[in-house]
């Protein structure tokens, strides 16, 4: 190592505090814009895998956005419902796979997800312990979710109405856990899976008691007139579902009509996705068909605009941070002023002084744009885990 | 300094990869023979005849259970969801498949071509709660005893497994169609039966023939008799009321009645038939147990034996 960057090196390591803060301020700077441009490249990367996933969406007409972010990530907000009969219909068509999504409901604040056992299927989900859900009542319940609640197979969950406004008519379902789902790094590590039917039940659209033509529910009957009976208020509606009542549990008038949030549908290539596209075009249809990936790219061009102006202000912030990485150097050579003469004074030429001084300002600069260039490695070999881990769970 | 290499391990750490996303578990559809699970006798045996060696047919419902009752288990369930096809009798029959999680994929509701013609039936309406006055509704299920609808199931089963193994369809269109004409040839022969019955009033032990009747044009009224118990007598009072209205003369049965029912029906004149509906295991294979019925019923109306 020359005179100068020695006598530089050691000068910095000597006022360690000093320069670790000028490392890091230039650093962060340089990282910053460049990080940030990485991690949303890997989230709209992350975003979109999901979409590709699930190329349509069936729903009722509104937000094209609010029904692809609700189907794709279980939103708190679900949206209009469609009925089942939407569903039959996607599956006649004998297009694509259709998967039913009832949404609306929450057990400890993850959602609970009305659905079929081809979701799992479709996604790509394994049931790490337990089983599958069988029969009315069951749930299996996403890595995540299992943790935080700290359950396993064998365990219950009681379904809670997902807003207050919805606290008349839905019930309070004690729901046997069966399975949980081996991590899957998506929405579904945070959610609860029934099977639709379960959802109607909760939602009180399905229930059981006890048979109300049976003499011995003489009372539970407030009236019998020839076929038509008339219970009492005080009848007992079953909030957990069992291997002794299950067979009690009914739904009223047409399943058809009774409601759903989404349908899924997985199309087996680009002409079956555009002759389903293309049998919702009606201007009277009361439901769309979105394209995710469509929905997802106009989202991200909104999220790039609103980079591009952070990016912007990082510059700016950067500038002044910049400014005052020199000011501290520009001060520091006013407050070394007797070391500087000292040096002249050993014999140090004004050029030899100005090395010194140079090489402590390279140092500094080499080192934060390392610790830059080490960050950016870290996010662009780690973010898309770590995108996957603690955002899209 | 020395900070810097342990905090970009910390880094490093805390954002280790996570394990890829498992892959979905293979489709076995293409390996082995086609599994199907069935809800009822005359399914197991449509899918038997017509699929042969190419399907592994189930019907884990017990022995002594009527299927249309029965509520199986959360395991046998999980059977049935590992099931590549599940052919549903539909009309209400197999209830149970309302209150299970079975892959949709794998569903074939074989009475989807004759919905337009299934029998409702009234069911007591009631009310209770917000939800106001609703009826749970019933459909008449017994549909194959008709075996016209029989043959449409059939087309049904056999349209399934060529979906399901399309490289086998051929066979499987040889098979039902075989199938399809000896159900032809039984309803020709229920049909020379029925004229021989023409108006005649009979009974049926229970309300299990409501498509055998209306595709024959019998005259019958349902009782709620079991066969395997001796009426109490407000039921034989209600019969002889019901004979005063409908003198019947015959009455079929899901299954051979009592001796001591059998004797006292004979003293008031009725002639007892068994017509099992054979919806869980027969004695003999299902189209011969259907051909058995029409030789029972031939027997009970044959031309030289007068009415009694």
């Amino acid at each position: 190592m020359s005179g100068p960057a020695f006598l530089a090196w050691r000068y910095l390591l000597h006022h360690r505090i000093k320069t670790a803060i000028l490392v890091i301020s230039i650093a962060l700077i340089v990282f910053l814009p460049i990080g940030l441009r990485v991690l949303v490249d890997q989230s709209a990367r992350e975003l979109t895998a999901r979409a590709d996933l699930t190329p349509l969406v069936v729903g009722a007409r509104g937000s094209a956005l609010e029904l692809v972010l609700a189907s794709l990530y279980f939103e708190p907000e679900p949206p209009e419902p469609i009925s089942q009969r939407e569903f039959e219909r996607v599956r006649r068509t004998g297009l694509v796979e259709a998967v039913p999504l009832h949404l609306g409901f929450e057990t400890r604040g993850r959602p609970i997800v009305g659905t079929t056992l081809d979701y799992f299927a479709l996604r790509g989900l394994r049931v790490a312990t337990g089983r599958a859900m069988a029969v009315l009542g069951e749930c299996v319940v996403g890595a995540r979710a299992a943790r935080e609640f700290g359950v396993a197979p064998g365990d219950t969950l009681v379904s809670s109405p997902q807003t207050v406004f919805q606290l008349a008519g839905v019930y309070p379902l004690k729901m046997k856990v069966v399975g949980v789902l081996a991590p899957n790094h998506s929405a579904d590590d945070g959610a609860v899976f029934v099977d639709v039917k379960t959802a109607w039940v909760i939602g009180g659209l399905g229930h059981g008691h006890r048979d109300l033509a049976e003499p011995g529910a003489d009372a539970d009957v407030a009236a019998r007139e020839g076929s038509r009976i008339t219970a009492k208020a005080s009848v007992v509606e079953y909030n957990e579902i069992t291997p002794e009542n299950l067979a009690s549990f009914h739904f009223h008038g047409d399943v058809g009509d009774l409601p759903l949030s989404a349908v899924l549908a997985f199309p087996p290539d680009e002409r079956a996705r555009a002759l389903l596209l293309g049998r919702y075009q009606a201007p009277d249809e009361a439901v769309q068909v979105v394209r995710s990936t469509a929905v997802m790219d106009e989202l991200l061009e909104t999220v790039l605009t609103v980079e591009s102006y952070a990016v912007a202000a990082i510059g700016v912030v950067g500038a002044a941070t910049l400014a005052t990485a020199a000011l501290v150097f520009l001060l520091s050579i006013r407050l070394r002023r007797r070391e500087i003469e000292t040096l002249h004074k050993i014999g140090a030429s004004r050029p030899r002084v100005a090395a010194v001084l140079l090489s402590e300002v390279v140092a500094v600069a080499v080192l934060g744009v390392g610790l830059a260039g080490l960050l950016t490695l870290g996010v662009s070999r780690f973010g898309e885990a770590a995108i996957r881990r603690f955002l899209l769970s | 300094m020395r900070w810097l290499p342990v905090a970009l391990l910390a880094l490093a750490v805390a954002c280790s990869p996570a394990p890829e996303p498992e892959a979905s578990a293979p489709d076995p559809d293409d390996a082995g023979p086609l599994v199907v699970y069935v809800v009822n006798e005359p399914l197991r045996a449509m899918a038997e005849r017509i699929g042969g060696d190419a399907v592994e047919v189930h019907f884990p419902a017990p022995a002594d259970v009527d299927p249309s009752q029965w509520s199986p288990s959360a395991d046998t369930v999980a059977r049935y969801q590992n099931a590549d096809l599940v052919l549903r009798s539909g009309a209400g029959y197999d209830a149970w498949i309302d209150r299970a999680t079975l892959r949709e994929r794998a569903l074939v509701d074989t009475s989807a071509g004759y919905a337009d013609r299934l029998i409702h039936v009234e069911d007591p309406t009631h009310r209770h709660g917000p939800r106001g006055e609703h009826s749970h509704g019933a459909t008449a299920f017994t549909t194959w005893l008709d075996p016209t609808l029989a043959a449409l199931q059939a087309r049904a089963v056999a349209e399934a497994l060529s979906t399901a193994r399309p490289d086998a369809s051929a066979e499987f269109e040889l098979r039902a169609a075989g199938l399809e004409a000896e159900l032809e040839a039984l309803d020709r022969r229920l049909s020379a039966m029925a004229e021989r019955i023409a108006d005649e009033p009979i009974l049926y032990s229970h309300p299990l023939y409501d498509y055998l009747g209306r595709r024959y044009g019998l005259d019958g009224r349902s009782l709620h008799w079991e066969p395997d118990a001796i009426p109490p007598g407000p039921q034989w009072r209600a019969l002889e009321a019901l004979l005063r209205e409908h003198p019947a003369r015959l009455i079929l049965w899901e299954a051979d009645p009592l001796p001591e029912t059998t004797r006292r029906l004979t003293e008031l004149g009725i002639e007892s038939v068994v017509f099992a509906p054979c919806s869980n295991r027969c004695a003999a294979d299902w189209l011969a147990a259907m051909q058995a019925n029409a030789a029972r019923l031939e027997a009970a109306r044959s031309p030289g034996r007068p009415i009694r």
